[in-house]
C-alpha cells in the first residue's frame, strides 16, 4: 500500500482505504477500500478538497523515497548496537519481513 | 556548588522560565484541582480562548487518538479523554508549539509513539487507553526543555552523539548529569500532572523503576521502541533501545500479537505522516 498525492493518481488505481470527507464532523465516507479510481472519481476528490490517498501495490515512485532494500539497511543500521540480543532480533526480524513484502509490490509493479 | 543537575532541576521548578503558559492554565490548573469544578465550567474556561480550543480539538482529532468521529466540542473532548489528559494537553500545548515548529523530527517521534501507545493499550484492553497514549506523546518533552532551555549543552549533545556510538541518553546524563526522561518527570511535577503521566515520562526508559503504573510505562517504553525501531521521526539519535525484559514480561506479548501490532502502526503512521504534513504546511503558511 502506498500514499500518494492525489496529483499522482490514476486510473486503475485501487484505493487501500476508504477516502472520508474532510469537511464533515461524521468524517463520512466519500468511497470505500477497493475502490478503482476513475478520472471523474479523481476530479471529483480533488473538488471536495482531498490531498492524497493510500492505493494498493506500490504504482508510483515518488522523488527522494527510499527503495525496501534501502530502507533494510537502515533497519540493519538502527538495530546495531542490540544485534545480539534475542528479543530485538525478533523485533527485527518482525520490520524486516515487512520490508520484504514492500518490496515485492515494489517489484511486482515495475515488472 | 550547585550541581549542574540540581541547576537544572531548579530551572525546571521554576514555571516563570519555561516558555509563557497562557494564563488560563492558571485558572484550569485550580479548577482541575476542585472536586466541585463540573466538567462544563472547564469546557467552558477552555472554551472561552479559542486558540487553546483549537489546539486540544486539533490534538484530540489528530490520528493517534484515533475517534472513528470527529470531536468537535471541548465539551466532548473532556468526556472522552478526561479532564487529566484534557488538562495535560492543554499545560503542554505552549511548549508543544515549539515542537512542531522547530522540532519537527521530534514531533513526529512524539506522535508516532501516542499512536502506537494507544494500539498497544486496545490490543491488551488497558483500561485509561487515551490517558496512556497521551503519557506517550509527551514521553519525550524533557528533549524540549533542553532544547530551548539550554541550548549550548543541546548542541554539546548533539555534537556526541552525532561523533558516535553514543544514545541521546548517554550523551545527556555526560553533559547534564541527568537525562530527558527524568527532567520531563520533573516539569510533570512542576505542571502538577497526575502521577499516572508523570512515572510513564519519568520511568520510560528504564520501566523496571516504574512501581505504581508498571503497565503503563511498560507501555510507553515499547511505544518509543518501536517508533525508534520504524524509523518514523528524529528522537535525537538513529539507536533502536533495548526492549527491558521486566517491561516485556509484564506486557506478555506473543510474536504473533506483536507482529499484528506492528502492522497496524506501520499502516497508521502514513496517516500520521500526512498530519504532520499538514501542521508543517499550515506553519509555512504562517511565514
Amino acid at each position: 500500500m502506498q500514499n500518494i498525492p492525489l496529483i499522482l493518481a490514476a486510473p486503475g488505481m485501487t484505493l487501500a482505504k476508504a477516502v472520508m470527507r474532510p469537511d464533515s464532523e461524521s468524517r463520512m465516507p466519500i468511497c470505500g477500500a477497493g475502490t478503482a479510481l476513475t478520472e471523474l472519481l479523481i476530479e471529483r476528490l480533488d473538488q471536495m478538497g482531498i490531498a492524497s490517498v493510500l492505493v494498493e501495490g506500490h504504482p508510483v515512485l515518488i522523488e527522494g523515497e527510499k527503495t525496501p532494500e534501502a530502507e533494510i539497511k537502515a533497519l540493519d543500521h538502527r538495530f546495531r548496537q542490540v544485534c545480539e540480543d534475542p528479543l530485538m532480533i525478533r523485533l527485527k526480524e518482525i520490520y524486516k519481513d515487512r520490508l520484504i513484502r514492500l518490496s515485492e509490490e515494489w517489484h511486482a509493479n515495475e515488472a | 556548588m550547585q550541581t549542574k543537575r540540581e541547576e537544572i532541576n531548579r530551572m525546571v521548578q521554576d514555571v516563570k522560565s519555561l516558555p509563557a503558559l497562557p494564563g488560563i492554565v492558571v485558572k484550569l490548573r485550580a479548577l482541575a484541582e476542585s472536586d466541585a469544578a463540573s466538567l462544563q465550567i472547564i469546557a467552558r474556561l477552555i472554551s472561552s480562548d479559542q486558540i487553546l480550543s483549537a489546539k486540544v480539538l486539533k490534538l484530540v482529532n489528530s490520528p493517534f487518538y484515533g475517534f472513528p468521529g470527529r470531536v468537535s466540542t471541548v465539551s466532548n473532548a473532556l468526556i472522552l479523554l478526561g479532564v487529566n489528559v484534557v488538562k495535560a494537553l492543554v499545560l503542554s500545548s505552549s511548549i508543544f508549539d515549539l515542537m512542531e515548529e522547530n522540532v519537527v523530527g521530534l514531533w513526529e517521534h512524539s506522535l508516532g509513539a501516542g499512536v502506537a501507545a494507544n494500539i498497544i493499550t486496545k490490543r491488551l484492553a488497558l483500561p485509561d487507553g487515551e490517558e496512556i497514549s497521551t503519557a506517550a506523546l509527551l514521553h519525550d518533552i524533557g528533549k524540549v526543555i533542553i532544547k530551548i532551555k539550554l541550548k549550548e549543552e543541546a548542541e554539546r549533545i548533539r555534537l556526541k552523539v552525532d561523533g558516535g556510538e553514543v544514545s541521546i541518553r548517554e550523551a545527556e546524563k555526560e553533559v547534564l548529569d541527568v537525562d530527558h526522561a527524568e527532567i520531563g518527570g520533573w516539569l510533570g511535577k512542576t505542571w502538577c500532572l497526575p502521577e499516572k503521566l508523570i512515572e510513564p515520562i519519568a520511568c520510560h526508559h528504564d520501566p523496571v523503576r516504574s512501581v505504581t503504573y508498571a503497565d503503563r510505562t511498560a507501555v510507553v517504553h515499547l511505544s518509543d521502541i518501536l517508533i525508534k525501531a520504524s524509523g518514523f521521526g528524529y528522537s535525537g539519535d538513529d539507536l533502536v533501545p533495548r526492549i527491558q525484559e521486566a517491561a516485556w514480561k509484564k506486557l506478555n506479548l506473543s510474536d504473533h500479537v506483536l507482529r499484528e501490532i506492528v502492522d497496524e502502526i506501520e499502516d497508521k503512521l502514513i496517516e500520521v505522516k500526512n498530519f504532520s504534513l499538514e501542521i508543517q504546511s499550515s506553519h509555512e503558511g504562517k511565514v
